[in-house]
């Protein structure tokens, strides 16, 4: 790399060089001298080229937010920074530098040509972001582990690959591998791959190939699943439901319940508890389901109510546009009679007629915009009331459900108190037959213990009920103050843009007749 | 008979005229030559005649049965199969059980007339009237369906009135005789439909009765033409839908309901005195229409098809009059009375009361009541089914039962003695008698042709008229079937005189409807095209004097309208032909569909180029949620600044408003861009309109061409027509002949001379079987030698004959002229190809020769009459 720049003095990427780079690449001739006129900002510009500069760090970079196209190569870059913003990047070209590691490409999501030919790199990595890659150039560099092909795979879209000048290119195996791990490829090392060749390729690595796409295939299943997964629960979460389906919060509370665990060791705890299990899943089961189906008809309510608001301002919308349509035929017809009219008085008079028009038609379109937002906000409240009412029905059935639950472990603590303490009476008379586990044993001390043994394990489940009931009853609350709190904010911000916007157009309606004024006074 | 004679009287004279000019012709003829005036004169009087010719042919004779055409004379009996001449003996067993049943008949109701029972045929046999029906399904697909089948037996069939309108005819003619003719009267067109239509499995039956007037002379004069008859738009009922939940309330009405009303009040008054009008208007109408009073009303004797429900999904019981072929509800009040119907099973005479017509007749041929039958045991059986139809199967089976024991007891029809009805292709397509077919409606006439007799393809025409008297013509429609140039339909409205072009798919211009008033440029015109089929997505183009409009649909650049108003062309002083001078374009308006692929505030709708004031104006899009849209205007005047530098834009020379106001929008250099990007669409424009215009011209001529030429199509699958398919076809069978011939040849039997030598008929020893065959084989070595040696022979003589030329050519070499140098020279080249030809031959022949005789052999080894020989070898 014994260039003959980097014997020259680096300079530094700053306003005056990018300035100047932009003129030169800008527009030329008429719209050039426009251009100079009024200057041109960064951002404004879609391709640069900053070649042979002896560039030796990437900077000031960041205010150019829509470039297309960036050309830095033949300078003495050493590392790929300061590119983070460019994110409508399609074409970067950093050939002919001294870069030694990809890095800092992870924003570049639109890139499709990537030039990196002629730098010191020796590993292919950090591209993942790619995702949209179609040429990838990396001749002259040193890559010498054939594995870096298979990272490539993961690029759907690449079809012009160059590695030519690299380690593993004198490799004999070089061509095939290439054509057999990356079988979209169209072009290598600027040459056309025929289809001869990609048979005998494929023929040739058929094995490992295969194997390869099984491993591949099994994490795409793999993945898929979990996303599958992942999108049940969503669903249930929407419906404050999840993990109701099945016996995952008696798990729980039995989980960090040491006392009621010991205490199953019982004789006759065992059948208590599966039945207890029973019921309590069946109850479980039977919110979870009640959860979906009240679900699905708040989903029913919100999308009638948003079809039917959708509707109405489209409506008021269509009604709108036909007022402005009539309006601006008529204006036109006004304007150009104003503007062959010739008498003074005249063409004051017919001014202030189209003025008349022009306040009339705000006047109007105002109307329309006030009638529609008493509309909605009937519609809204209504819908604000009737959401209300569901949630409130809603929780109110599942707290019934949960006082069901209640129950339930109210009367397991009185059967599993009972038989605690017969069981001390037993062991207090000393005629027990089975075998007790140690710390089992070590709580049937005297009534006291074992007492409050039981009551710390049913209170454990209590509060575990209580705190699932607490989070639903609270996150569907939060959920429907959310909601409605949205739908207003939504039609306010409507509302606001309208208004805006009437008063726009009728401003610049109404200037336009005052430019006519002023004109005509001036002739 | 007073037109008659007029026609006649018209004829004589255009004979007259006819034998006129031809004796101007002789005498003309006999001048050598006629001065030009003379000339002239001819040439007048022969278009005159040709006028004369026209206007006779357009004369038409009304009613032609007042000749007595289809007499018995006239029809020729002796191709016919005997049992159209005589009767079988089951035959006149039903003619004796008619008889009797007859008498009996006529005994019990003395007051009714006799029955249509054993008409006499085509030679002059008595025939049962059920026996003329014969079933059959015809090979067409076109003719499966009743309404098809009426209509071909209306179009295929003359009608000739019945000799004694209140008498059934004496004669009843079979289909054949019939179909031959194409001519009939009503009982012969009931007959063949019926027959037709109990073919393709409809229950119809043949209905001698009573009918109206213009119902028994094919009269439809006074009937609505139903191509006229425009297709009742159906109402679609708005489905009201329910209001959603949270509909918005409609914002209250201020409106006073007390002066609705009365505004409704006021209006309903002012309709009411309109329709009023309009009733008394149409009730004068239909008084001037109505006609006079039939003095035989109620007598006439008609015979059309009643078709039961039942078979053939047919939902209801309807009568078809098969000399229209239109259909009637058996409540139209047209049909006076039904005496007696009969299928190919059975006859039936009607038992009610006809006073109110057939209004009050009930078809439920089981009902003996009602309906007398004539044979015991038919498949009618509806009363008893409708009756039991409640009690169990048992029952069923019992009358299942008695039916059988019925059938035993009874007579049944014998089979029809009438042959298949026959119709050959042509006369399928050729259709109407001669293939033309005139029929007079109310205020309209139709006139039908055969499919490639008119050479510009004309199928059917409708003339339209206003008056009932048929004089003044409101408009014309006409129907072209296998046009080149894809004409389907011509209308020509004769009031506003404008004329509307229909065509099919395929036509090279891709038009579909082409209306206009004139062919001359630059005049009112609308052309639709098949936009699929136009690389541009053209939909229609309308013409006016000064605009020029174009739709599209389905472009990439999303254009959907084009409109080009132009100035009056300017008069230049050079001669310049309409093409090299176009138009002034004034204005080009165009508007552009959504594309979806840009922000809404930089999609361009509509773009106006006002080319005088150098103005262009842009409408964007509107976006979704907005009710404003973005403008632009561009004020295209390139001015000096006081320096005299050219001013390159300005702020004032683009007026926008936005609707969002961006930044980058309000840089000179984006408008500046902005304008000449609009600058160079402007003349792209401009190039479209020119070429639009260019293209008009262009179809226009071509029009002209494709009327002027009018060829017609001629499918490659009909094969009687395409010529070049029919001599493709020839040529073929010409070489499968030639390959027959061949292979019989090949098939030569060697063995067969010999045999011959041999009594016929004994099996040959194992012995003559040898000598058989060795003489066989011998004669054939014989033939080889023979051919070898006749080759060589050949072969001798030339090379002899070429080498004496030679040498006289040797000898007179210097005497020679060059004609007879050539002469020899070509002798010798052609002997010596004769030569080397014979040398191949024969050299090919001593090749062969051994394989034949071998083959031979083998043959001769295993033909089956020499069967001894292997016999022994095996």
């Amino acid at each position: 790399m014994n260039r003959l720049c980097d014997s020259m003095e680096p300079k530094v990427m700053d306003d005056d060089m990018l300035k100047l780079a932009v003129g030169e690449q800008g527009p030329q001739e008429e719209a050039g001298q426009l251009a100079k006129q009024e200057g041109i900002l960064f951002k404004d510009v879609l391709s640069l080229q900053l070649d042979f500069r002896n560039i030796l760090r990437i900077d000031n970079l960041w205010q150019f937010e829509n470039l297309r196209k960036l050309q830095l190569d033949n300078n003495i870059i050493e590392k790929i920074e300061g590119l983070e913003n460019l994110t409508h990047l399609v074409w970067l070209d950093l050939s002919f530098n001294n870069i030694e590691t990809i890095e800092g490409l992870d924003t570049l999501v639109n890139l499709e040509d990537l030039s990196l030919f002629n730098n010191r790199i020796s590993k292919i990595d950090s591209l993942d972001a790619l995702v949209k890659l179609q040429v990838l150039s990396l001749g002259n560099n040193q890559i010498d582990n054939m594995m870096n092909i298979v990272y490539l795979r993961r690029f759907q879209c690449l079809r012009t690959l160059s590695l030519s000048g690299n380690p593993i290119s004198e490799a004999e195996d070089y061509k095939m591998f290439i054509c057999a791990y990356l079988p979209d490829l169209v072009y290598l090392d600027f040459r056309r791959i025929d289809d001869h060749t990609k048979e005998l390729a494929e023929a040739k690595h058929q094995y490992s190939i295969d194997e390869l796409k099984h491993r591949e295939n099994l994490m795409q299943v793999r993945l898929q699943d979990e996303r599958a997964r992942q999108e049940e629960l969503e669903k249930h979460k929407t419906a404050f439901v999840e993990h109701l389906n099945g016996s995952f919060l008696f798990d729980s509370m039995y989980a960090e319940d040491s006392e009621g665990n010991k205490l199953s060791y019982l004789p006759g705890v065992s059948e208590l508890l599966e039945a207890y299990k029973d019921k309590f899943v069946i109850i479980c089961v039977n919110i979870f389901e009640y959860g979906l189906k009240q679900q699905e008809k708040r989903k029913i309510e919100l999308d009638t109510f948003s079809e039917c608001v959708h509707e109405a301002i489209q409506e008021n919308q269509e009604q709108g546009k036909r007022k402005i349509a009539q309006f601006e035929e008529k204006h036109l017809s006004s304007l150009s009679a104003i503007r062959e009219e010739s008498e003074l008085p005249n063409i004051e008079k017919m001014i202030l007629e189209c003025s008349a028009d022009v306040s009339e038609l705000f006047n109007e379109l105002m109307m329309l915009e006030m009638q529609l937002v008493e509309q909605l906000e009937e519609t809204i409240n209504m819908f604000e009331r009737n959401i209300v009412d569901m949630v409130g029905l809603f929780i109110e059935n599942v707290q019934s459900l949960m006082a069901q639950c209640r129950d339930l472990e109210n009367h397991h603590h009185e059967k599993l108190l009972e038989i605690s303490i017969s069981t001390l009476e037993k062991i207090v008379k000393g005629d027990l037959d089975e075998d007790l586990p140690d710390d089992l044993r070590a709580l049937f001390v005297d009534k006291d213990t074992i007492v409050n043994a039981v009551g710390a394990s049913h209170d454990i489940h209590l509060l575990k009920i209580d705190n699932r009931e607490d989070e639903l009853v609270t996150r569907i609350n939060s959920w429907c103050t959310r909601l409605v709190d949205k739908i207003h904010k939504d039609e306010i911000m409507r509302n606001r843009k309208r208004v805006k916007e009437i008063n726009q157009y009728i401003d610049h309606m109404q200037s336009e007749l005052d430019n006519l004024e002023y004109s005509d006074i001036l002739d | 008979m007073e037109v008659l004679r007029e026609k006649v009287e018209e004829e004589e004279e255009a004979e007259r005229e006819e034998a006129a000019k031809r004796a101007e012709w002789a005498r003309t003829e006999k001048m050598m030559r006629p001065v030009e005036v003379r000339k002239e004169e001819t040439t007048l009087t022969q278009e005159m005649l040709r006028d004369l010719e026209k206007k006779l042919s357009e004369i038409q004779i009304p009613i032609s049965a007042e000749l007595p055409a289809f007499t018995k004379d006239t029809i020729d009996i002796s191709k016919l199969p005997v049992s159209y001449k005589t009767n079988t003996p089951k035959e006149e067993h039903l003619l004796q059980v008619a008889d009797n049943f007859s008498r009996q008949y006529s005994h019990l109701c003395p007051d009714r007339v006799p029955l249509f029972l054993h008409p006499l045929n085509e030679c002059e046999v008595p025939k049962f009237v059920s026996t003329t029906l014969r079933p059959t399904l015809m090979p067409y697909p076109e003719l499966y369906n009743w309404d098809s089948c009426a209509q071909f037996v209306s179009d295929f069939l003359t009608m000739v009135p019945l000799p004694d309108p209140l008498k059934p005819p004496s004669h009843l003619y079979s289909s054949t005789t019939v179909l031959n003719y194409q001519k009939g009267n009503c009982f012969d067109f009931s007959t063949m439909l019926c027959s037709m239509l109990i073919g393709s499995g409809y229950d119809a039956y043949c209905v001698n009765g009573y009918g109206s007037l213009d119902l028994c002379h094919m009269d439809l004069t006074r009937e609505v033409c139903p191509l006229t008859v425009k297709p009742k738009e159906t109402v679609q009922k708005e489905e009201k839908v329910l209001p959603k939940k949270y509909t918005i309330r409609p914002p209250r009405d201020l409106c006073s309901r007390f002066e609705q009303e009365q505004e409704v009040k006021k209006q309903q008054e002012i309709r009411a005195q309109e329709k009023k009008q309009l009733r008394e208007e149409e009730e004068r109408l239909m008084e001037a229409e109505k006609a006079k009073p039939d003095a035989l009303h109620g007598l006439r004797v008609h015979s059309w098809v009643l078709v039961l429900s039942g078979k053939r999904e047919v939902p209801e019981n309807f009568f078809i009059d098969a000399f229209t072929g239109h259909s009637y509800s058996t409540q139209d009040e047209r049909f006076l009375g039904i005496e007696s119907l009969w299928n190919h099973k059975n006859y039936w005479i009607n038992m009610q009361d006809c006073w109110n017509c057939c209004k009050d007749l009930i078809f439920d041929l089981g009902d003996p009541v009602r309906w007398e039958y004539m044979l015991l045991g038919t498949d009618k059986s509806q009363l008893s089914l409708t009756e039991e139809d409640d009690s169990g199967i048992n029952d069923e089976d019992d009358v299942e039962n008695l039916g059988k024991e019925d059938e035993d007891k009874s007579f049944d029809m014998p089979h029809s003695w009438v042959e298949q009805i026959e119709i050959s292709p042509e006369a399928f397509e050729t259709r109407c008698p001669n293939g033309k077919k005139v029929i007079q409606y109310k205020r309209a006439k139709l006139e039908k042709w055969a499919p490639y007799l008119n050479s510009n393809g004309l199928v059917s025409r409708l003339t339209t008229y206003e008056d009932l008297e048929c004089t003044n013509i409101l408009e014309i429609k006409e129907w072209y079937q296998n046009r080149e140039d894809m004409l389907e339909l011509k209308h020509i409205n004769k009031t506003t005189d404008l004329k509307i072009d229909y065509f099919k798919p395929g036509h090279p211009q891709a038009l579909r409807v082409h209306s206009y008033k004139s062919m001359q440029p630059e005049m009112d015109r609308v052309i639709e095209f098949y936009e699929t089929a136009r690389v541009d997505g053209l939909i229609k183009r309308e013409e006016t004097a000064r605009t020029m409009t174009e739709y599209y649909q389905g472009r990439p650049d999303f254009l959907s309208y084009r409109h080009a108003n132009f100035r009056p062309r300017v008069k230049k002083l050079a001669l310049s032909s309409a093409e090299s001078n176009p138009r002034p374009i004034v204005k080009i308006t165009e508007q552009f569909f959504r594309n979806p692929a840009k922000p809404a505030e930089e999609d361009v709708a509509e773009r106006v180029f006002l080319l005088a004031e150098e103005r262009i104006q842009l409408r964007y899009h509107c976006r979704d949620d907005h009710i404003t849209a973005s403008k632009r205007e561009f004020l295209r005047r390139t001015e000096v600044d006081s320096k005299g530098n050219k001013i390159i834009m300005t702020p004032d020379m683009c007026i926008s408003f936005e609707v969002e106001p961006m930044e980058h929008t309000k840089k000179l250099l984006y408008q500046y861009e902005a304008m000449m990007h609009l600058k160079r669409e402007e003349k792209l424009s401009r190039h479209q309109v020119w070429e639009s215009e260019l293209e008009v011209l262009e179809i226009l001529k071509l029009r002209e061409e494709e009327e002027a030429a009018h060829t017609l199509t001629i499918s490659i699958y009909d094969t009687k027509r395409n010529e070049k398919s029919k001599e493709y076809r020839e040529a073929m069978e010409r070489v499968m002949h030639e390959e027959h011939l061949r292979q019989v040849e090949t098939q030569l039997d060697y063995l067969a001379p010999f045999l011959a030598q041999l009594p016929p008929g004994e099996k040959l020893t194992r012995w003559q079987a040898v000598r058989l065959k060795d003489e066989c084989l011998s004669d054939f070595k014989q033939r080889l030698i023979n051919k070898a040696n006749l080759i060589q022979a050949r072969f001798e003589k030339e090379t002899q004959e070429l080498q004496k030329k030679q040498q006289w050519y040797q000898e007179n070499q210097v005497t020679l002229t060059p004609e007879d140098e050539d002469l020899y020279l070509s002798y010798c080249s052609q002997a010596m190809f004769r030569i080397r030809i014979l040398e191949q031959r024969l050299n090919r022949h001593k090749e062969l020769a051994p394989l034949k005789y071998l083959a031979l052999e083998e043959k001769l080894y295993k033909d089956p009459r020499l069967g001894e020989l292997q016999k022994i070898f095996a």
